[in-house]
């Protein structure tokens, strides 16, 4: 997982923050995989501090799938698997996420197949100073 | 007086005693700064006194001092040598040293004194599971029980212990007990739901089948499980397990949940007695029925089909992969040939494949200068080409694929795979400079694809451009990073490591390869080092199951593919070190100018970094920089401190240590162990390694080069090591090398049963080197490798090359000019001195050049 996102991704983290993630939340985070390899991966959690008011809901911290593995509808599908562990496990009630105000694949692929909504504009998310849309999925469908 | 039982030496007057409370609770509010004043003004009166030593020494290494703090708990532990605190500080110092043996061995001491210390025992436990002392480990976590236990974690932390010590059945009998006493748990609650499974793993492991399913059932039904997978998971195997007529439901279901997992149908078919990788006749149509069925159930999923195709054969399977193809190459999925790649191990499958493919071609062909005609999918011809263009090249057939490419691109000229994998034919064919230069145009085609970047820094690497490749690695590595070798370093990138080590070694810089190799080295230890906050947060959380998989993991952690090839790259550095020790000094002279700019420029850093040092006040921050031992700054930029470091073959054994168990079925990893071990004299070791590499490939080349030096090196000893040894060694060697051939002619005999072999006429040469032959013998010995019917590999001929540069040939140019016919694409047997020119048309356009693209794309 750690390696398919220095191929791909700005955003990089060690080892241990994966790790961190899989012992806490076990089941929300999913791969995609060719012959053992992993060609893409959703690395998903809860939200921790959830401010008063606010229901609990899931993150995705991280997802992406290698270059040579597009078009194959895997990224929707990891989604999709992560989503309805956050709402069956942790009965999250919706999902959000940060995209680079630059990134318009990403950006079509939550909102128009997914159907992602966009929340707010966080200025400066991003290490380089890129604003990032802070976006949202309902988790209501799952419930059940 | 002191109060009974505390040492004369240890009891301070009330004044010092309050004040030392007052460095302990300093110490717990990280008010570092206090704390040392405290223990400063105790220390003025009572300057042996251990216990405040110990204290002062653990809050200078919490501020950064950590020589001088290691050095104070010494000094206190020697003046207070039945103190638990003293013993628990000098512990905690090991830990954050990752030094994990001896932590534990000042826990342990630590205990003695103070047997019920809540702190100390845990963290004797988590040191414990680190060092995997699993029995130990059982008894500190009943101990913690014991004591607390109103504690849920403690329960389950025992269990754990129970069950990684291989006692299930107590693991068993501790969850029972817990689940009975434990009471008020909120329904949906996450942590209940993730024992009560772990629960079930238990008596699944136990093989108590109908017990598990019983518990499963149960818990699934009154919520108190409520991860909805892993319950379906569980219930599919295990009424799999119980011969249930259920079973077929349960994992139907968890097909219709999951249409893409392969581990679902494996499991459908399995308990229908069908073993998806063992085929009979009779089991193969059945399950091509049964995918049959899935492919329509869920038309919108890959892995029903694409399992088909595995399992079809002649028509049928010409029948499934028409559509199959045509419906990818119509959507352009790049990754379709990878896909199904692995379906050309079988001949027919190939065959078939290659002319489905091309009739699909030949549908869609128009003439190359006229406008794409409307009823022709202009995607769908170009992904048909790229497709075939990698058919080709799988079957060596490069000339066909570059042919195919070149048409693709005339008709896409803005399609990055194409040039991605002209770039790599080009490096099939020999040509690492070609290559460079193609999937550098792929990437200049969309600069913002972090993807296309890092294979072209790798296609430099594999051209030699060390310097260039991480100039466009740089492009997206962190910009305040102190460089993107050390972010991509830092993000722990093996591939990126992995590939300039490589880089350097075929450059020849010994020293900067195994820097890089040593980079990888540090990169596991700390995956290994990783697991430790998990060995206490787990149990805290309940995630258990998880857990164990972690640990599972972590165990066999060397096994994985880079650190394999470091630890036998690294160890052939260090054998080459042993045999020439000149390596180590000549390296460092032979710096390139760049080298020399680089290692200024971090000499000048350095500077800095200890000025900056010293003007910070050492003592006023109060800013914790924690326990753990921060990485010391490279003092060593371009590696020669390390290339020249002493016990190179000591070196080579440690990093060799872990394949015994976990590249048991690699044969080069056997070689390099054997290379160590013959010159450490550990003759019952080289011969073991001989011996396994023998039961994996008793043909191997590398091996029979071993066999002759073992031999050779073993009838000449002066001295046999002793009559065991040598009682030990001398039949199995027999089997090995029958005693009644000379070893000239056990070589001759080798390269007769070989004589097509490329890499076996290698061998045979290097053999005769060992055995002392002239040089002009060696020489035409392997020079035969070019005769019109040896199969030479590409590898081989670059082996080749090398070997004969070792020897220091006056043939090398010749052996090159002798391959270019054979290899007709390939560049790397060019005249040496064209080589720079070839390099720098590797690349295709300056960086500098690029960033002013690339502004321009994203404002």
């Amino acid at each position: 997982m750690q390696a398919c996102n220095l191929q791909n991704l700005p955003e990089n983290y060690t080892l241990k923050y994966y790790l961190y993630h899989a012992l806490t939340w076990p089941q929300l985070s999913y791969v995609a995989e060719e012959d053992g390899k992993i060609v893409g991966y959703i690395l998903a959690k809860m939200e921790e501090d959830v401010t008063d008011g606010d229901e609990p809901h899931g993150h995705v911290t991280s997802i992406s799938v290698l270059r040579s593995y597009r078009r194959l509808g895997l990224a929707k599908r990891l989604m999709i698997q992560s989503q309805e562990a956050m709402a069956t496990v942790y009965k999250a009630s919706y999902v959000s996420l940060h995209v680079r105000k630059s990134n318009r694949a990403a950006l079509g692929l939550y909102r128009d197949t997914l159907g992602f909504t966009q929340k707010d504009t966080e200025k400066g998310y991003y290490a380089d100073g890129e604003d990032a849309y802070a976006m949202r999925l309902s988790l209501k469908h799952f419930a059940r | 007086m002191p109060p009974a039982g505390i040492p004369a030496s240890r009891a301070l007057p009330s004044r010092e005693s309050t004040l030392f409370k007052e460095v302990l609770h300093y110490y717990e509010d990280r008010q570092l700064k206090k704390g040392l004043k405290a223990a400063d003004t105790i220390l003025k009166k009572f300057p042996n006194h251990g216990e405040t030593l110990c204290m002062k020494g653990l809050i200078l290494t919490h501020m950064g001092r950590r020589d001088e703090g290691l050095e104070l708990v010494k000094q206190g532990v020697r003046y207070d040598l039945t103190s638990h605190i003293c013993w628990h500080v000098f512990g905690l110092i090991q830990k954050g040293q990752k030094n994990y043996e001896e932590a534990l061995k000042s826990y342990t001491q630590a205990l003695r004194f103070d047997k019920e210390n809540m702190n100390i025992l845990r963290d004797a436990a988590h040191l414990q599971t680190q060092l995997r002392h699993y029995d130990a480990l059982v008894e500190t976590r009943h101990t913690l029980l014991r004591l607390r236990p109103q504690l849920r974690q403690n329960w389950i932390a025992l269990a754990v212990a129970y069950h990684l010590s291989g006692n299930i059945l107590e693991a068993k009998h501790v969850l029972e007990q817990f689940e009975r006493i434990v009471k008020n748990v909120p329904d949906y609650d996450v942590e209940m739901s993730e024992i009560l499974l772990y629960h079930v793993r238990v008596l699944e492991e136990l093989g108590e089948h109908t017990e598990a399913l019983a518990l499963l059932d149960t818990s699934a039904k009154s919520r108190a499980i409520i991860d909805r997978v892993a319950i379906m998971e569980f219930r599919a195997r295990l009424l799999s397990k119980l011969g249930s007529s259920e079973a077929q439901q349960a994992w139907q279901g968890l097909i219709d949940q999951n249409a893409d997992s392969y581990d679902y149908y494996k499991g459908f078919l399995s308990n229908n007695g069908i073993d998806i990788d063992a085929l009979t006749e009779e089991t193969q149509s059945q399950a091509l029925t049964t995918l049959r069925d899935f492919a329509q159930q869920f038309p919108r999923a890959a892995a029903p089909l694409r399992l088909a195709l595995t399992v079809a054969t002649g028509d049928e399977f010409k029948e499934l992969v028409e559509p199959y193809l045509r419906s990818r190459l119509e959507k352009g999925v790049p990754s379709l040939f990878t896909d199904l790649k692995a379906l050309y191990r079988v001949p027919e499958k190939r065959d078939i494949l290659e002319s489905v493919a091309h009739t699909l071609l030949d549908s869609l062909t128009h003439a190359a200068d006229a406008p794409c005609p409307p009823t022709i999918d202009p995607t769908m011809y170009v992904w048909t080409l790229y497709f075939l263009a990698q058919h080709h090249s799988h079957l060596g057939q490069h000339e066909k694929a570059l042919e195919l490419l070149d048409t693709a691109i005339a008709h896409t000229p803005t399609l990055p795979e194409l040039y991605m994998f002209r770039g790599r034919v080009l490096k099939r064919c020999g040509d690492p400079f070609g290559a460079a230069r193609w999937v550098d145009q792929a990437r200049l085609l969309d600069l913002q694809d972090r993807f296309l970047n890092a294979r072209c820094g790798k296609y430099r690497l594999r051209a030699g451009l060390v310097e260039e490749s991480v100039e466009v690695f740089g492009l997206f590595t962190k910009k305040d990073a102190p460089s993107p070798s050390q972010d991509l370093e830092d993000m722990q990138s093996l591939l990126y490591l992995t590939e300039e080590a490589d880089a350097q070694l075929r450059n020849g810089n010994y020293a900067m390869a195994l820097k890089k190799y040593t980079a990888i080295q540090k990169v596991f230890d700390d995956f290994e080092d990783d697991q430790y906050d998990f060995h206490g947060y787990s149990v805290r959380k309940f995630t258990v199951n998880i857990y164990l998989n972690l640990l599972k993991w972590e165990d066999t952690l060397r096994s994985h593919p880079q650190y394999v090839h470091a630890a036998i790259e690294a160890s052939r550095i260090l054998v080459r070190l042993h045999d020439d020790p000149s390596i180590a000094t000549s390296a460092s002279q032979a710096l390139s100018d760049a080298e020399k700019k680089a290692k200024k420029k971090a000499k000048k850093a350095e500077k800095k970094v200890l000025e900056e040092a010293k003007k910070a006040p050492g003592t006023a921050t109060n800013e914790d920089k924690g326990l753990d031992a921060s990485p010391p700054k490279d003092d060593d930029p371009d590696g020669s401190k390390l290339l020249q470091a002493p016990e190179p073959l000591e070196r080579a054994a440690k990093w060799l240590k872990p394949l015994n168990t976990l590249a048991a079925g690699n044969i080069e990893a056997w070689i390099a162990i054997y290379d160590v071990a013959v010159r450490r004299k550990k003759y019952t070791q080289a011969l073991q390694a001989l011996t396994h590499a023998h039961t994996l490939d008793a043909d191997s080349p590398t091996l029979h080069v071993r066999l002759v030096d073992f031999k050779k090196r073993w009838s000449s000893l002066a001295e046999k090591p002793s009559e065991n040894i040598a009682a030990a060694v001398s039949p199995s060697l027999s089997k090995l090398v029958p005693d009644e051939l000379s070893l000239e002619r056990f070589n001759s005999q080798y390269l007769q049963n070989h004589s097509s072999r490329g890499d076996a006429i290698l061998a045979t040469a290097q053999a005769l080197r060992i055995l002392d032959a002239p040089r002009e013998e060696v020489e035409s010995a392997v020079f035969s490798a070019l005769n019109a019917d040896v199969e030479l590999r590409l590898e081989t001929a670059v082996a080749i090359d090398s070997f004969l540069l070792e020897l220091k040939s006056p043939r090398v140019d010749e052996f090159r000019a002798g391959c270019q016919p054979r290899f007709g694409l390939a560049t790397l047997f060019a005249p040496r001195a064209e080589l720079p020119e070839l390099r720098k048309n590797a690349i295709q356009r300056a960086i500098a050049e690029t960033n002013v693209e690339k502004d321009e794309v994203i404002s």
